[in-house]
């Protein structure tokens, strides 16, 4: 039972990331930074919990707010000048945060051990879970309160004007600037609230794994991040929650058995997707084939 | 002492430099056909230099066969990853090609650490030696490398504007339709742009593998990442740009070394990117800096 509970905690962590990066991509911008974004969370996270002893979700709070602020401030110089410079500067930038939490050491005593970030050994002992008597399943059952929280609140977006903006920027930049869109604004925000995301993931990952290093945020994390909603489709938070179960439940823990191998498959099964399905496994057209097919069940 | 030594790292950096030319320029020419980029190129350059390797080892040879070899290799992997992740993806979709090339770049770096169980290789020595100019050293492979590199830049540029392929190249850049309706074919001019640009790469990685005197699958990030940044610092699209910049990381990249050691160093090349972004978005060669 523990098995599925943690990878229910694995698929809810993953889930938060695909939705950060699903934010951004729908204006059209591609970001390579969520895993900077969730390391950021992560650090900030486990740090508040560990060294000022603040209650979780203060932290949680205070990581998503930090992740957001940097997001919005690596957004404005990128996004100003063409898309496929956002793509170069948060590969950059991802890469700055992990190199500086790869050089990042800040220890204090607590009793007889010294805790805190230690440059490439990482982050030990982010025991907040265990000190409070947490179980596996309160774990999962918070993370997925998170996620379902995080969920209906984009869904809800999407279904409002501010959803309406940002697929206008992302269909089409002239044509929205036009409708009297600023576009910078409009892909800052996004860029922010997809930092925020990222970094209430990271703060989640950072304390159900209890130990966080540099090499946890690596361009694969990114790629990841990406990959969910891509390969979901941007028509429905939804297909982000299918390609992360399908990606985490399906072909990493399911196809274990594969050994090393299986590290080749997502490659190559992200390049068959792009070639067979250019716009995702569940786009627009075919959300609209199972609407008409569930209505008229309902009907 | 102190000027030496930076005087030492600058002359090191900017030797060294004229490989991120090559890869920026590989970056820049893909952007400039076919405005796209082309994620997959840094891992496929490596892996060219992988598969020269293999050969030489395999079947005997002198060194500088392996560049020669890592070309040809480069320019198969470049056609090769033209077919997979362009070729049948609608280029209208932005976000497809880029995502194929993400996962091609993934799928080749896993092959690289599945064949060689992820241990770094030693690579051939093609020149050594060193050479003492005043109170500088000069080393002789990367002196090796930054000859090769310009003798390889030479040859593009005279594919590019001496040539009738190369006119044929610069037309689809300036106008695809225009180019079509003169008879030039689209898709043959994009394979080519990838066969050249995967040689270029090939070449490129076996000449960084010769002066760092190893191959790792550790290198393809960093590689990916400083072409990317050439690119960018060059102007999108140009070569002269693309050339310069590179040479400009490679300094940079050492004095940094210099300064700050060799943990940190990467942390500063990737900001001065962001000092670009913000001050000189176009690149170095753009007149204005334009908003898109």
């Amino acid at each position: 039972m523990d098995f599925y509970l943690g990878l229910a905690q694995i698929i809810g962590v993953h889930t938060l990331l695909g939705l950060s990066a699903y934010v951004v991509l729908l204006t059209g911008q591609v970001s390579l930074a969520q895993a900077g974004f969730m390391a950021i969370g992560a650090y900030v996270a486990a740090m508040l919990t560990v060294l000022s002893g603040w209650p979780l979700m203060a932290a949680l709070i205070a990581a998503g707010l930090v992740a957001g602020i940097t997001a919005c401030l690596v957004g404005f110089p990128a996004l100003r000048v063409h898309g496929l410079m956002l793509v170069v500067a948060t590969v950059a930038f991802g890469e700055i945060v992990r190199l500086f939490f790869f050089n990042f050491d800040y220890q204090i005593s607590r009793g007889s051990i010294k805790v805190g970030p230690l440059g490439g050994e990482g982050f030990r002992q982010i025991r907040y879970f265990p000190e409070n008597g947490w179980t596996t399943l309160h774990v999962a059952l918070f993370i997925w309160a998170i996620v379902a929280l995080v969920m209906a609140a984009l869904w809800w977006m999407d279904r409002s004007r501010a959803g309406a903006v940002l697929r206008a920027v992302g269909e089409d930049e002239i044509a929205a600037q036009s409708c009297g869109i600023n576009l910078t604004a409009v892909k800052v925000s996004a860029m922010t609230a997809g930092g925020v995301i990222a970094g209430l993931a990271g703060g989640l990952y950072a304390h159900y794994t209890t130990h966080i290093e540099q090499t946890n945020f690596t361009i694969l994390v990114a790629t990841f991040a990406i990959a969910y909603p891509i390969l979901g489709g941007l028509s429905s938070v939804f297909g982000t929650v299918a390609a992360v179960i399908f990606i985490q439940g399906f072909l990493v823990e399911g196809l274990r058995f594969l050994g090393d191998w299986r590290n080749l498959l997502f490659g190559a099964l992200i390049v068959l997707v792009m070639n067979i399905r250019p716009s995702g496994l569940l786009d627009a057209r075919t959300m609209a084939a199972l609407r008409r097919l569930f209505g008229r069940r309902e009907g | 002492m102190l000027f030496v030594d930076l005087v030492q790292s600058i002359v090191d950096g900017l030797l060294f430099g004229a490989t991120y030319a090559l890869i920026g320029i590989g970056f820049t020419l893909v952007f400039g056909v076919l405005h796209k980029i082309n994620m997959a190129y840094g891992a496929a350059s490596v892996g060219g230099a992988y598969a020269a390797l293999r050969l030489i080892v395999l079947i005997g040879g002198p060194a500088w066969a392996s560049l020669l070899i890592a070309g040809i290799a480069g320019g198969l992997f470049g056609l090769l990853i033209y077919w997979i992740c362009f070729r049948f993806i609608p280029l209208s979709n932005p976000l497809a090609t880029l995502m194929s090339t993400v996962g091609m770049f993934l799928l080749a770096e896993e092959i690289i650490v599945h064949t060689t169980d992820g241990m770094p290789q030693n690579y051939p020595v093609v020149v050594s030696g060193i050479a003492d100019v005043g109170e500088l050293m000069i080393r002789g492979d990367l002196v090796f490398v930054f000859v090769c590199a310009i003798i390889a830049m030479i040859v593009l540029l005279y594919l590019l504007y001496r040539t009738k392929l190369g006119i044929a190249t610069r037309a689809v850049s300036q106008q695809p339709i225009a180019a079509q309706l003169v008879g030039i074919r689209l898709d043959h001019i994009n394979a080519l742009t990838f066969v050249v640009t995967g040689a270029l790469g090939g070449f490129a990685g076996a000449l960084i593998g010769s002066a760092v005197g190893l191959l790792s699958p550790l290198l393809v990030v960093p590689l990916t990442i400083k072409g990317l940044i050439v690119t960018v610092i060059g102007g999108l699209g140009s070569i002269p740009g693309a050339i310069i910049a590179g040479l400009l990381v490679g300094v940079a990249e050492n004095v940094f070394q210099y300064f700050r050691g060799v943990t940190e160093r990467d942390i500063y090349v990737m900001l001065l990117l962001f000092v670009f972004l913000v001050f000189r978005p176009g690149g170095i060669f753009s007149s204005t800096a334009k908003r898109d």
